[in-house]
């Protein structure tokens, strides 16, 4: 479990090959799930939330936030990113293509404000282009990790 | 149009899951609205507790807009979370309509 104020687990992977936005969501979540701070039933259920609402993870022009609530396997505070070598459709009428899928995952109903404060500023920023520029694993690690509560 | 409501703005973002895009969309609104110089207090959640909660205006993907128009007078339909400017275009000119921004 996370203690109030625990650095989150953050992860990225890069051209990443995915067949579908399901590939893509899964793809994106997958680190997490090997480094088990989200259960592997976690991105079965952003997929089904998009299937039953609609493409709510679809943020942007080409960025998705693939999400689900603290219930759907949520083990610890948990941020990722797939860059995918070719983008997909999520069904979304004005953002699609995608090929930035950013995950992340709460312990509970406010462990991840300040994170996802932090993500939107970052994204302001060209977080996502950063991601998309990187030429390996280790530096889009290294982009996303910039995104963080700031420390009390 | 309706008389300004005498006090801040209540302003509901609206996401599918009440955790992400619509947090994010609660900070780009508070962003958007302290640049329109509007008094306001923005709250986020999940379009099924939306249908029953009451605002002076709901944010939301335009997938969830639709499913809005009893929660508030205003309901505008974001498709890029990220453009604070848009949002920003978007609220002026939805405020003004109302009367409530002049």
């Amino acid at each position: 479990m996370t203690e109030p104020g625990a650095d989150p687990v953050v992860d990225a992977v890069v051209d990443v090959r995915a067949a579908d936005w399901r590939g893509a969501v899964h793809a994106a979540c997958a680190p997490l799930v090997s480094s088990g701070a989200l259960e592997p039933r976690y991105p079965e259920r952003c997929i089904a939330i998009a299937e039953e609402h609609g493409p709510y993870m679809v943020l942007a022009p080409g960025i998705a936030l693939a999400h689900a609530r603290p219930e759907d396997g949520v083990l610890r505070l948990c941020l990722s990113a797939a860059v995918l070598s070719a983008p997909v459709e999520f069904g979304h009428d004005q953002n699609d293509p995608v090929d930035v899928v950013l995950a992340f995952g709460s312990p509970d109903d406010s462990a991840h404000l300040a994170l996802l404060q932090s993500l939107a500023e970052h994204l302001l920023e060209g977080l996502a282009d950063q991601l998309r520029l990187a030429p390996d694993r280790a530096t889009a690690v290294r982009a996303l990790s910039a995104v963080r509560p700031p420390s009390e | 149009m309706s008389p300004a409501p005498n006090r801040p703005l209540t302003v509901l973002t609206v996401c599918g899951v009440g955790m992400g895009s619509s947090l994010i969309l609660k900070m780009n609104a508070e962003k958007a609205l302290q640049s329109l110089g509007v008094e306001a207090k923005v709250e986020h959640t999940d379009v099924s507790s939306a249908r029953g909660m009451k605002a002076d205006v709901a944010i939301a993907q335009g997938l969830h807009a639709d499913d809005l128009g009893s929660v508030a007078p205003v309901v505008l339909a974001i498709s890029n979370f990220m453009d604070v400017d848009g949002l920003r275009r978007q609220l002026d000119e939805a405020l003004r309509a109302q009367g409530w921004l002049s």
